[in-house]
């Protein structure tokens, strides 16, 4: 049984390296085969897929809610843009920094977090949202203030032959990757195993030793510093900073991908990166005010169809494509077939085989029971 | 107020038999209080049964020990003062509550529900490779205690019925390695046969394991047959405590509080 589950493991691990694998070779092919400015838009999605796992961290799996996290986002983008056009650091320094700067940002306002739940967390930290581009406007000194900042962009190496297009794409790629895999290997951490117990019952996880408060406020802290690598990024990307780009409508944006894209699912956030980087610029051909009306027709399409997401749609329908191979194999070799009964080895149970961490928002196919047996 | 008296079924050292003690415990829900005193002691490795009507106090009495509410009195737990403290910190001293309805973490799978369980002792104290083969191990005596579970081990607990789910809530508990288990109403919606085996299950665990336990139930007859003492509460107030072959020969007792017919035994 055990040696089982162990080969299991194994044959999923596989699949996963080899699906990373092919991911890899494309997004390392991307920028060769496309236009520069088709190039700068997936480097944007990978820049919003990093604060999508952030705000995923906290409103997927910490079951909090921020319509703040625009601010987190610019906080990072500000921090990066003032490094580099008032102490003229270099683009490497930034981002420690950048990712510092919105960590403790989210400590702090993750002690509020603690007390306030629901609609009242989403008000506080609107309120951040709403207030941060007037200061920045204000800080004309050190913000440029309306005018914003006017930065250099990563420069390719004279050895590398590329593009700023396509090096700025790869550096983000790298930063990126880093920054999903560590949000990946902090929810299967015993950090994350107390958040998503936290989320799922509060009482019952206190009472199992977690501690509350610690998690909550750290779970803030995390996703903040995400936004604020994701800002930090925008900055490189766009070589430009001001107080406009970070209106609240960020935030909300932000909050609609997530939603949209899957949430706390491990790939939702590239999903809800692409919804939002591409519909409304794919919107914007139709007519001038046609972004808007799409985005939020699509938003309500997207809730109606798949409550779970665009991830929940794609999982759940590889699910039944997993499920009807997995007939037609059993039926026709189910006598060489391991003896280990199908639930077990079968993606009956909730998670796909692809990804077996991918949890859905909802339990909406696992009702917890209460009067059986 | 008087302390129920407590038979010597071993006479012991205090520390002993005042294992986890009880004393002046009152408790409520803002204005509404509920406890007026609860005064009782349960010596290490014994099962108490703490049985009473609906809105007795029940479940008020087992929230204050382990700190989901705040109690006044004293509660003291191997000498180590329980109130005041909050759940975190109980679970720390080595207080398992397994909550009325279950609280299993029902998006989570049955091993990273029971892994949870494990939480305090992966850091900390008792941080180090050690431990995580410790947590392995432990793990390997729950799915042994509830085989069902090992089947489960990687379904959402969610997916579980409630017999399951139990059993899950409880091994969760255990893998805390507490001092002191809280039982609450194990057999809540749950079907005869089911309950049976859990009581079964705990009364295995409290043998093997000499883990204190306080169960509060409605099943009397259950909670009975498995415990060594036995309370009765009502409204609050403890109105019969002994050895839990007393409370069950107490047939007018049984009969007014706990439902059971007069002197027909035990039944079948």
């Amino acid at each position: 049984m055990r040696s089982m589950t162990a080969v299991l493991d194994r044959t999923r691990h596989g699949r996963f390296a080899l699906a990373a694998l092919l991911a890899a070779a494309v997004a390392m092919a991307v920028p060769f085969y496309f236009a520069p400015f088709q190039v700068f838009q997936l480097t944007m999605v990978l820049v919003y897929a990093v604060a999508l796992a952030g705000l995923n961290l906290l409103v997927g799996f910490g079951g909090q809610i921020s319509l703040g996290h625009g601010a987190f986002f610019a906080a990072g983008a500000y921090t990066a843009a003032i490094m580099l056009d008032r102490f003229d650091t270099g683009h490497l320094a930034t981002l420690p920094v950048a990712a510092a700067a919105c960590f403790l940002l989210g400590l702090g306002f993750g002690v509020p977090a603690l007390r306030l739940r629901g609609l009242y967390l989403a008000l506080v930290t609107l309120s951040l949202a709403v207030f941060l581009p007037p200061l920045l406007k204000r800080l004309e000194a050190v913000t440029g203030g309306s005018m914003g900042l006017t930065v250099e962009k990563p420069q390719p190496p004279a050895w590398s032959g590329l593009a700023e297009d396509q090096w700025s794409y790869f550096v983000v790629l790298a930063v990126s990757a880093v920054a999903l895999l560590v949000a990946r290997n902090l929810l299967r951490s015993r950090v994350g195993r107390a958040l998503l117990a936290v989320r799922d019952n509060e009482s019952a996880a206190e009472v199992m030793g977690v501690r509350l408060s610690l998690h909550k406020t750290f779970a803030f802290a995390w996703s903040a510093m995400f936004a604020g690598v994701a800002g930090c990024l925008y900055t490189w990307v766009i070589g430009f900073v001001s107080p406009d780009s970070f209106s609240f409508v960020l935030s909300i944006t932000l909050l609609a991908g997530l939603v949209v894209g899957g949430l706390a699912s491990l790939y939702g956030p590239l999903l809800g990166a692409a919804f939002v980087m591409y519909v409304p610029s794919v919107a914007q051909d139709l007519s001038e005010a046609a972004p808007g009306v799409v985005f939020g027709l699509l938003i309500i399409a997207v809730m109606f169809v798949a409550p779970t997401g665009l991830a929940g749609l794609a999982s759940r329908a590889g699910g039944a494509v997993a499920r009807r191979r997995a007939g037609a194999a059993a039926s026709d070799r189910s006598s060489v077939a391991e003896p280990p009964p199908e639930s077990t080895s079968e993606p009956s149970a909730p998670r796909t085989p692809v990804d077996p961490e991918s949890v859905e928002a909802e339990p909406v196919g696992a009702p917890p029971r209460t009067e059986k047996e | 107020m008087s302390g129920p008296p407590i038979d010597g079924t071993e006479a012991g050292e205090t520390a002993e038999r005042d294992f986890l003690k009880v004393s002046g415990l009152r408790a409520g829900y803002g204005q509404a209080r509920v406890l007026h005193g609860l005064d009782f002691s349960v010596a290490r490795g014994e099962v108490c049964a703490v049985l009473g009507p609906n809105g007795a106090g029940k479940t008020t009495t087992l929230r204050a020990l382990c700190g989901m509410i705040r109690g006044r009195g004293s509660v003291t737990l191997n000498g180590a003062e329980l109130l005041g403290r909050s759940p975190e910190q109980a679970a720390r001293l080595g207080v398992a509550h397994v909550p009325e309805g279950r609280g299993t973490f029902n998006e989570l799978t049955v091993e990273e529900n029971l892994r949870i369980g494990a939480h305090l002792r992966t850091r900390g104290r008792w941080r180090g490779r050690g431990e995580r083969a410790a947590v392995a191990a432990d793990l390997e005596r729950i799915y042994e205690y509830f085989p069902k579970l090992r089947q489960r081990s990687r379904q959402a607990a969610g997916s579980l019925s409630g017999g399951e789910q139990q059993m899950l809530a409880i091994g969760r508990a255990l893998m805390l390695r507490p001092a002191l288990l809280l039982l609450d109403e194990p057999s809540l919606g749950l079907a005869p046969l089911v309950t049976r085996e859990l009581f079964e299950i705990v009364r295995t665990v409290n043998q093997e394991e000499r883990t204190t336990v306080v169960v509060v139930e409605q099943n009397a007859q259950l909670a009975l047959d498995i415990a060594h003492q036995a309370h009765v509460l009502e409204a609050g107030r403890l109105v019969l405590s002994g050895s839990a072959a007393q409370i069950r020969e107490d047939g007018q007792v049984a009969e007014v509080y706990l439902g059971v017919p007069a002197r027909s035994g035990q039944g079948g």
